[in-house]
């Protein structure tokens, strides 16, 4: 099939494959075949194949949508994905543990403290490596402080595709994030990619002034979510277009192993920090925010009410944080470690939900076989299901709450 | 359906005796790992079979599907899958042999619909084949992709590359 | 037919007339000039003074790289200073294809069909170390190590991810090299990118080396 409108002389683009498109129209012609009717009375309506291609807007992401539409309705989706992938579980094979730890960075690049954390917990479970308990505290600071920035960025790239109104709350919702991403900047060198975690620790000890200035900025943070929600909450347009949309049912958390504020919203309280406690969670007082619909505007309110939360951890870990060595004494350079021979699989609780790995070691340096376990690869599945009988403008709502990021998704 | 947590509160050593007085003889080498994961072997042949009734457990029913991962020893593939019960909060790792000649196994997509794009993906990477999959697409690399790169005998072809 | 050919048709005139007549007949244009002149020279700075302050950007932003450049056009690093905050999700209405992030096979025909679809003139920025050459997955066997094997990079920003400063830095650097394109073709030496005849070839079968310098299109 090639586009009439672009001469494409390239060889490569005219040859590139499209199973999924050929998919969805092998099923619309099956649908004439079986005589199934359209749903307008006997009108005879052709079924539209439309791409949501691997660069649009609102995909956030290099995900492909090949979205069967019936005039507005949406009959089919089938999403593409792998525009992404960056072969990260083959070049675990090609490096050793500790040089894995910036790749890790790079999974789910908007929360990357998190992946960093998800990949140590294995190793340290494998090598039994125990880290100090000031180590353990600035971990949960750290992961609380992206999990902020993290909720700031799903929360606002999504209300931006609804309305000019989201974008200004998106563009508040940077100018929120730069402040954080201060703080993390001072602790461990960068803005994104972070590299800060270790076998047995952190890398660098907080600065001298940092708690004064974090507690600052969380003093602010209340503030800011109020205006948010000012923005939100009560609007009747954004209520219109999320109320009631792409709802989750608990029987479909259960089916589809769907974890994060999607399984949250829809009632069932699943949180690694409270079912599977690693670190010092088990310490730290905070609820499991859920709500009871499961749709779009619930999912929304477990993001903003996960904002509150992560505030109160990173207080108490403030006030708890104890002295001492922020790395285990025996680990020097040149860094390289060789687990014993095992299998180990630990899961953390990322922004998007259960972000685990399992990791085979043959006892050398490098890991034997890597395997992800990421929370937006297995919450896509459920998009198909959400987003049929609904219109092509609610798809791109609900595919903006399940906040995805196609790193974690292709790896 | 509730889906509450930790509704049963069961410890690791009777979560053991009880998945092995409920399969008896195909569930081998039954482990533990802390803090809260019990290991198994299973047989290829039997899987449908012990997927279905693992499912549909009394009390403890494993009815979720967290992941599905494919390891290759050089000698014969293998899968694992992590499983997970929500009324009782605990875990339960089926490792499954698969010989390197025909790696060829059964799908769990009809017990746990979560496995779908798990088992494109192991497809796609080790390519190990799901019989009755669905959907059986390649799912991260372009569709004309040759060879399975995750294998360790892996060779990269000059026709995937042309841009080179 | 020998009939036709001496009716006095516009071709035929314009084929029989004596030259002094057909000097005078043929105006000058700004394409005809051999040589830059004041004439050329000014169209040259008023054009590319207006390229280079309002680009559009297209967001290709692929992986992490796009959120530097999300975070360039909000409050902290206002990319509206420079005038470029008009980004366009479509390439049919964009001049800057700023490729954020690694292209991998299965993406590069993509690139390469939104980079046709694009309208002349058109730059293409690498941002990011897996744009210019594949980054940390650069030993990946699904990732392209550079962008410039698909399209002709004009400009290589460096990072992983590229501060929004280091993005401006490449970005001030395009604009200069937007202020020397020049409306005439021209021996002076000046960087002749008004058609956009530079492409970057692909290596002919087998695994050939990469072949670096850019060639002109026939």
């Amino acid at each position: 099939m090639s586009d009439p409108v672009v001469n494409v002389s390239d060889p490569v683009v005219k040859k590139a494959p499209d199973e999924a498109m050929e998919l969805a129209l092998r099923r619309i012609r099956e649908a004439d075949a079986a005589g199934k009717p359209s749903d307008l009375g006997g009108m005879a309506l052709d079924q539209v194949v439309v791409n949501m291609g691997p660069q649009h807007p609102s995909t956030h992401g290099v995900l492909r949508l090949v979205v069967t539409l019936d005039g507005e309705n949406v009959r089919d989706v089938i999403p593409v994905i792998g525009y992404l992938h960056r072969c990260k579980e083959k070049l675990a094979e090609k490096r050793t543990y500790y040089q894995y730890i910036p790749i890790v960075d790079r999974t789910e690049y908007v929360a990357g403290i998190n992946c960093e954390w998800g990949y140590v917990l294995t190793v340290e479970k494998l090598a039994g490596i125990v880290p100090p308990r000031r180590a353990e505290f600035i971990r949960v600071i750290m992961a609380e402080l992206n999990r902020i920035a993290s909720h700031l960025i799903g929360i606002g790239t999504f209300v931006s595709d609804l309305s000019p109104l989201g974008t200004a709350v998106l563009f508040y919702m940077f100018r929120d994030r730069e402040p954080v991403l201060d703080l993390l900047e001072e602790a461990t060198g960068a803005r994104m990619m972070f590299n800060y975690f270790r076998f047995g620790g952190v890398r660098f000890d907080l600065p001298p002034g940092w708690e004064q200035r974090c507690r600052d900025f969380l003093g602010r943070l209340p503030k800011l979510i109020d205006e948010y929600e000012k923005l939100l909450d009560r609007n009747a347009v954004y209520l219109q277009r999320t109320v009631g949309k792409g709802v989750v049912t608990r029987q479909d958390v259960v089916d589809y192993s769907l974890t994060g504020p999607l399984a949250r919203a829809a009632g069932v309280p699943f949180d690694l920090r409270r079912t599977r406690p690693y670190s010092v969670y088990p310490e730290l007082d905070f609820d499991v925010c859920t709500e009871q619909h499961g749709d779009v505007f619930d999912r929304y309110r477990v993001r903003m009410n996960e904002l509150r939360e992560s505030r109160k951890i990173i207080l108490q870990c403030l006030d708890m944080l104890p002295g001492g060595p922020v790395q285990v004494g025996t680990l020097r350079p040149p860094y390289v470690i060789t687990p014993p021979p095992g299998s180990a699989y630990t899961a953390q609780e990322n922004p998007r939900g259960e972000y685990g790995t399992y990791i085979v070691s043959d006892g050398s340096r490098y890991p034997y076989r890597l395997k992800f376990r990421d929370p937006c690869f297995v919450n896509l599945q459920i998009l198909p299901k959400l987003m049929r009988g609904n219109r092509i403008a609610d798809a791109v709502a609900i595919s903006g709450s399940m906040d995805l990021v196609l790193g974690g998704i292709d790896r | 359906m509730t889906a509450e947590i930790g509704t049963i509160v069961i410890s690791m050593d009777e979560l053991a005796v009880r998945l092995g007085e409920a399969f008896p003889g195909e569930l081998a080498d039954i482990r533990i790992q802390d803090p809260d994961t019990v290991i198994a072997q299973v047989e290829a042949a039997g899987l449908k079979g012990i997927a279905r009734r693992l499912h549909d457990l009394p009390q403890i029913a494993f009815d979720s599907l967290t992941l599905i991962s494919s390891v290759d020893y050089k000698t014969h593939f293998e899968c694992v899958y992590h499983l997970y019960s929500f009324a009782a909060n605990r875990y339960l790792e089926l490792h499954v042999r698969v010989s390197r000649a025909k790696p060829v196994l059964d799908t769990v997509s009809d017990v746990w619909p979560s496995a779908d794009w798990h088992e494109r993906e192991a497809w796609d990477m080790m390519g190990i084949r799901f019989e009755g999959h669905p959907d059986p697409r390649r799912i991260l690399l372009k569709d004309d992709w040759i060879g399975h790169p995750l294998r360790k005998d892996y060779v990269d072809l000059i026709e995937n590359h042309p841009y080179v | 037919m020998g009939v036709t050919d001496d009716l006095p048709t516009l071709a035929n005139l314009k084929n029989n007339l004596p030259p002094s007549v057909a000097d005078r007949l043929r105006y000058p244009k700004v394409e005809q000039f051999q040589q830059p002149n004041v004439i050329t020279t000014t169209v040259d700075l008023i054009f590319n003074w207006a390229r280079s302050h309002s680009i559009f950007p297209f967001t290709y932003g692929l992986a992490c790289c796009a959120f530097e450049m999300l975070t360039s056009g909000f409050a902290r690093f206002d990319i509206a200073r420079f005038g470029w905050e008009v980004f366009r999700p479509t390439p049919r209405q964009s001049d800057l294809m700023i490729v954020a992030g690694t292209v991998n096979e299965k993406m590069g025909p993509v690139l390469k069909l939104l980079y046709d679809q694009m309208a002349e003139p058109k730059w293409v920025v690498s941002m990011g170390a897996c744009a210019t050459s594949g980054g940390p997955f650069y030993d990946g066997y699904n990732v392209v190590n550079g962008v410039d094997k698909i399209v002709p990079v004009d400009v290589y920003i460096p990072g992983c991810p590229p501060r929004p400063e280091a993005l401006f830095d490449g970005l001030l650097q395009l604009q200069q090299k937007i202020q020397q394109m020049s409306y005439v073709s021209s021996n002076t030496g000046a960087v002749d990118l008004c058609e956009s005849k530079w492409r970057a070839p692909r290596a002919e079968g087998g695994r050939g080396v990469q072949q670096c310098f850019l060639e002109p299109r026939e």
